[in-house]
């Protein structure tokens, strides 16, 4: 009996400790997290400071970092094959840190889960949900805005608050719609349209021509919607458009460019120049699809043009132009930066993240391999950007808010709920168009200019 | 009468067994569709109808890529660890309350059956908003433990379950032992426990199946590739594989191999156990 | 209760102080674990949620702002957050026709009928399997010219194939059918299970008073599982208001499917406005306990009874 006794205690203290450990483990994370923000802030600064001045060349670090990051990334597609190439190109430097890589499926939307707490890798994508003056809560300062400025591209339109960088740009795009050469020879279009009119009628040649699809919305994948807010600069062609649209009433009203380019989408569902059901597309299928010419554009920021070519049977088949619209005449073109990257406050290994940040910035040839814009404003510039530069488009890359005021823009689309850099106006316009909802173009954008108003007058932003 | 007769002799099975021949095929043509496609090639997906046999059933090329690129084995693993610990945590954590609620006369059992039944209420899913924080204050987030301690703490059927099934025990074999000067664990880990095996089973089967198929719960609190559970695995088969309906389908029935040897071998226990769990 | 109580005396006299400590002992020992875990993933977060309510917060700063019920008046002053609730009528219909077809079968499955095992296997083995796999299957399945769209072509109602996923109108349809086909095989198996439970000498008595089926369903079967099928239906309207993984799974709650599960937990964890979504999730949890109110006053002849 006794024995028993004692087996069964043992038994049951095992299941206690199993249950304690795990209440255990808890004690000890917090002071886990808490040591490397210890570590971080001294180890911060001499790490971002040799590696900003003297980039290129990552020599004579005194003790090379180590230790294994994590890395997430929103490439699916070449998660396993690409990066593991960065992986070992980086290692050849950096033979002590062990790079781990994690692809999100719905990028934006996961990461922002993770980032409600401390575990959301060492090396990330801004998510651009994440307001400005909210950046130094979850990234480390890479270096003064002034500093980088110097030496790398979209550093001023992208991810700082008061004077300190968090994230500079893997790449830079600059915004247009990709079309299918064939398509369009087939079609008999000859100019590129230069505004929305143009744009519609040559799509309609499409239609009456030939078997393609003539512009493809990619309406279920959600993020391409966002490709058309992207083309905002390149309607307006104001470098400070945004910093002004924060101080309007009614942006959203005709003339203004959302109202444009929302018009232009409406437009084109309503006349039946999209994909048929647009809710049961898919991105992947669709790029084979601009790729074979059945499909005769995408409205896809230039990063998307090397994944068409990739797939095409000759690469030239694909060309990109300018959006659709133009200012007295004049083609602008918006230009700015990819996801930027950043290295998270609550890493492990900062030293490590932070090594791996800059050479993925500098050496990695990333932006070059995307046909992007490099970070590194020295480095030279792709191919695909030959055809922008012959038609004399202008390319306007935001400017930064006025001091103060940075986190102005994204507060007030936050707080109206308006998601301009979401699926969420995009799909909405397309339900309308095609009858899915019973709203009027009209009764959308008067309600995103009523909340786009509630909104100011709630934060106090005259 | 007698076309009244003949009705009931041939009408009503005639009809009786086209409504259930009707009823299998809506429960497995869209299995079927998917077994098939598991085996075909990717034009051979895209140019075949779904109802086309495939043209080699030896074709594993899909599955393999399902295994190789979609993390299923770790899945598999990551899922099992998990599905043990909290099974075996939430069978000791459930008996013993069991136990102590129905063999014990203290006053505030009335409070403590109380407090469970009143949780029992609080559908899980809406509350994510706030456990959430707290799975990440006790810095559980992103490892098992949050998933494994959600299920152990969040599950009360089976206490339930337990305290129904010990009233069914007669009290006479515990007073017997107490009689003999045996102590309270003795009597619940030699004599309860093992007449509790029935419920047990029961439990296992509840907790497993619920615990296998469950996807929010690794979605949210474990996001890490590297934490992946069968369902949060398939569910990434989404992003890389989007076109590749070939692989998505073999992601599936990898998915359901398990549930169906498990539902072949113990058909009985299963629909004993998932009766008795569903009526709260 | 009282069983206990009268079968202590015996020990108590034996050796009372030893026994009751090793009693208290072991209580400590075995409720510490279970009511702690009950605690911590239970009620600290139900009551930390209504705190969460009355406050703006993010979900991560320190710093929350406490605002009353600022959050409880957006919430009923925004209509388009409410009308989610719609969504849960397609399911809420839904769970009847899945009742209906549940006891069908149920009821011609408990008579002789060949291949009995086999017809209850299969029409019971959707509801184990995966959410994630049922949701793909039906991806798929829905997909423009995929298997239903095939079917129907053949059956010769090519006309009235749909943009199954893609028509705001349909698309509650057919995840709601979607869920009628995942969960149809539990209702089957439980009501199966009670109805054999019905002793055969009534079935025998009534087919010798010449009874037929109808009648046997009529005035047999059907009071006396009826306890079981307003269970089924009570859980199947707190299911309803709770519906979240197929919709989540199959169309991340695009095109008008959206729950109001799915839009507490976007409002959270992808709008970060914590507060708010707490309040949905106060708001939805009182209905719930409501529910659950309705359903133990209803039922408590039988609670007692089993007690």
């Amino acid at each position: 009996m006794k024995r028993t006794y004692q087996t069964i205690v043992v038994a049951l203290l095992v299941f206690m400790m199993i249950i304690s450990a795990a209440c255990t483990t808890p004690t000890a994370a917090p002071t886990k997290a808490a040591e490397p923000t210890k570590a971080a802030e001294p180890q911060a600064e001499p790490t971002k400071a040799p590696e900003a001045t003297k980039a290129p060349e990552p020599t004579a670090a005194p003790a090379k970092p180590s230790g294994t990051i994590t890395v997430l990334t929103n490439r699916t597609d070449i998660v396993d094959t690409v990066f593991v190439e960065y992986a070992k190109k980086f290692n050849e430097i950096y033979p002590d840190i062990k790079v781990e890589f994690e692809a999100l499926r719905d990028y934006v939307g996961e990461v922002q889960i993770r980032m409600n707490t401390t575990d959301y890798g060492d090396v990330l994508l801004i998510p651009d949900t994440i307001t400005l003056d909210k950046l130094s809560d979850y990234f480390l300062p890479l270096g003064t805005v002034a500093d980088l400025d110097a030496k790398y591209n979209f550093v001023m339109s992208g991810k700082y608050y008061q004077d300190q960088v968090y994230g500079i740009a893997m790449t830079g795009n600059f915004q247009g719609v990709a079309c299918n050469k064939k398509v369009f020879e087939a079609a008999g279009i000859t100019a590129n349209p230069k505004s929305p009119e143009e744009f519609i009628a040559a799509m309609q040649l499409i239609k009456d021509k030939t078997d393609a699809i003539p512009l493809y919305t990619n309406y279920a994948a959600g993020w391409p919607m966002t490709q058309w807010e992207g083309q905002v600069q390149s309607v307006s062609g104001d470098p400070d458009y945004n910093a002004i649209m924060a101080h309007m009433d009614a942006p959203f009203s005709p003339g203004e460019p959302h109202y444009i380019i929302y018009k232009l989408l409406y437009d084109l569902v309503k006349a039946g120049l999209t994909e048929e059901d647009p809710t049961t597309t898919d991105w992947e299928t669709s790029k084979q699809m601009i790729a074979d010419g059945k499909v005769g554009c995408m409205v896809t920021g230039s990063w998307s043009i090397t994944q068409y070519q990739g797939l095409a049977k000759d690469p030239a088949d694909i060309i990109y132009i300018p959006f659709p619209s133009n200012k007295d005449g004049k083609i602008y073109a918006a230009a700015g930066g990819d996801y930027n990257v950043a290295v998270n406050k609550n890493s492990k290994n900062p030293e490590a993240a932070m090594a791996w940040l800059w050479w993925f910035l500098n050496e990695s040839n990333y932006a070059y391999d995307q046909g992007g814009i490099p970070p590194l404003k020295t480095a030279e510039l792709p191919s695909t950007l030959d055809s922008f530069k012959a038609a004399n488009v202008i390319f306007v890359a935001n400017n930064p808010a006025p001091a103060g005021e940075e986190a102005f823009w994204s507060n007030i689309d936050k707080e109206a709920e308006t998601g301009l850099w979401t699926e969420k106006p995009g799909q909405r316009i397309i339900d309308a168009a095609r009858g899915a909802t019973t709203e009027s173009f009209d009764d959308i954008m008067n309600e995103l200019n009523a909340k786009w108003a509630a909104a100011r007058v709630k934060l106090g932003i005259k | 009468m007698n076309a009244k007769t003949l009705m009931e002799k041939i009408g009503l099975p005639v009809f009786k067994y086209l409504t259930l021949i009707l009823g299998v095929l809506v429960a497995v043509l869209p299995l079927l569709v998917i077994f098939f496609g598991s085996f075909k090639t990717g034009t051979e997906l895209r140019t075949t109808g779904p109802f086309d046999l495939p043209q080699n059933w030896l074709n594993f090329s899909n599955y393999i890529q399902a295994v190789d690129r979609g993390n299923m084995l770790l899945g598999f693993f990551n899922t099992t660890i998990v599905l043990v610990v909290s099974v075996f945590g939430t069978v000791m954590v459930g008996s013993m309350t069991a136990y102590v609620l129905n063999r014990f006369d203290f006053k505030f059992n009335k409070l403590v059956m109380a407090l469970f039944l009143i949780a029992a209420l609080v559908p899980g899913v809406t509350t994510q908003v706030a456990t959430f924080q707290v799975v990440n204050a006790l810095g559980l987030f992103n490892t098992q433990w949050s998933a494994i301690l959600l299920y152990m703490g969040t599950d009360i059927i089976s206490i339930y379950i337990f305290i129904q099934f010990l009233d069914s025990i007669p009290k006479d074999l515990d007073e017997a032992a107490i009689v003999d000067g045996a102590s309270y664990f003795t009597i619940f880990t030699k004599i309860i426990l093992p007449l509790l095996k029935p419920a047990i089973v029961t439990v296992l089967i509840i907790r497993g199946v619920a615990i296998y198929n469950d996807f929010y719960t690794p979605f949210l609190y474990m996001p890490k590739t590297s934490l992946g559970t069968i369902s949060t695995a398939l569910f990434r088969f989404k992003g890389p594989f989007i076109n590749q309906w070939e692989i998505i389908s073999a992601g599936i029935i990898i998915a359901m191999i398990p549930t169906l040897l498990v539902f072949l071998f113990l058909q009985k226990y299963i629909y004993n156990g998932l009766v008795k769990g569903s009526i709260r | 209760m009282e069983n206990i109580q009268k079968s202590t005396k015996p020990f108590v006299t034996f050796s009372r102080r030893t026994k009751k400590q090793d009693q208290i002992f072991t209580m400590i020992l075995f409720l510490l674990a279970p009511i702690l875990l009950l605690f911590v993933f239970t009620y600290i977060p139900v009551f930390n949620m209504f705190g969460y309510s009355l406050n703006k917060w993010d979900g991560y700063s320190k710093a929350k702002e406490f605002i009353g019920l600022q959050n409880y008046i957006e919430l009923f002053t925004r209509p388009e957050l409410f009308r989610v609730f719609g969504v849960s009528i397609y399911y809420f219909v839904a769970s009847f026709i899945q009742l209906a077809l549940a006891l069908y079968f149920a009821t011609i499955l408990s008579f002789d009928v060949r291949l009995k095992n086999f017809f209850k296997g299969v029409l019971f083995f959707p509801y184990l399997i995966n959410g994630v796999a049922v949701g793909f299957i039906f991806l798929y399945f829905f997909k423009p010219d995929g298997v239903l769209d095939l079917i129907m072509v053949s059956l010769g109602l090519g006309d009235y194939v749909q943009q199954w996923l893609g028509n705001r109108a349909i698309i509650n349809y057919s995840l709601a059918g979607v869920s009628i086909w995942r969960y149809m095989g539990l209702n089957f198996v439980m009501f199966m299970g009670a109805i054999q439970s019905i002793p055969s000498e009534i079935y025998e008595a009534s087919s010798l008073d010449g009874a037929n089926r109808w009648q046997q369903f009529k005035h047999i079967i059907f009071p006396s599982i009826f306890p079981i099928i307003s269970l089924s239906l009570l859980l199947a309207i707190r299911g309803s208001l709770a519906v979240f993984e197929i919709p989540y799974i199959m169309t991340g709650g695009a095109n008008g499917s959206s729950t109001f599960v799915i839009q507490t937990v976007d409002m959270a964890f992808k709008n970060q406005k914590f507060g708010l979504a707490s309040a949905m999730a106060v708001v939805l949890l009182l209905i719930t306990l409501i529910l659950a109110g309705v359903q133990n006053l209803i039922f408590k002849d039988k609670n007692a009874g089993s007690n």
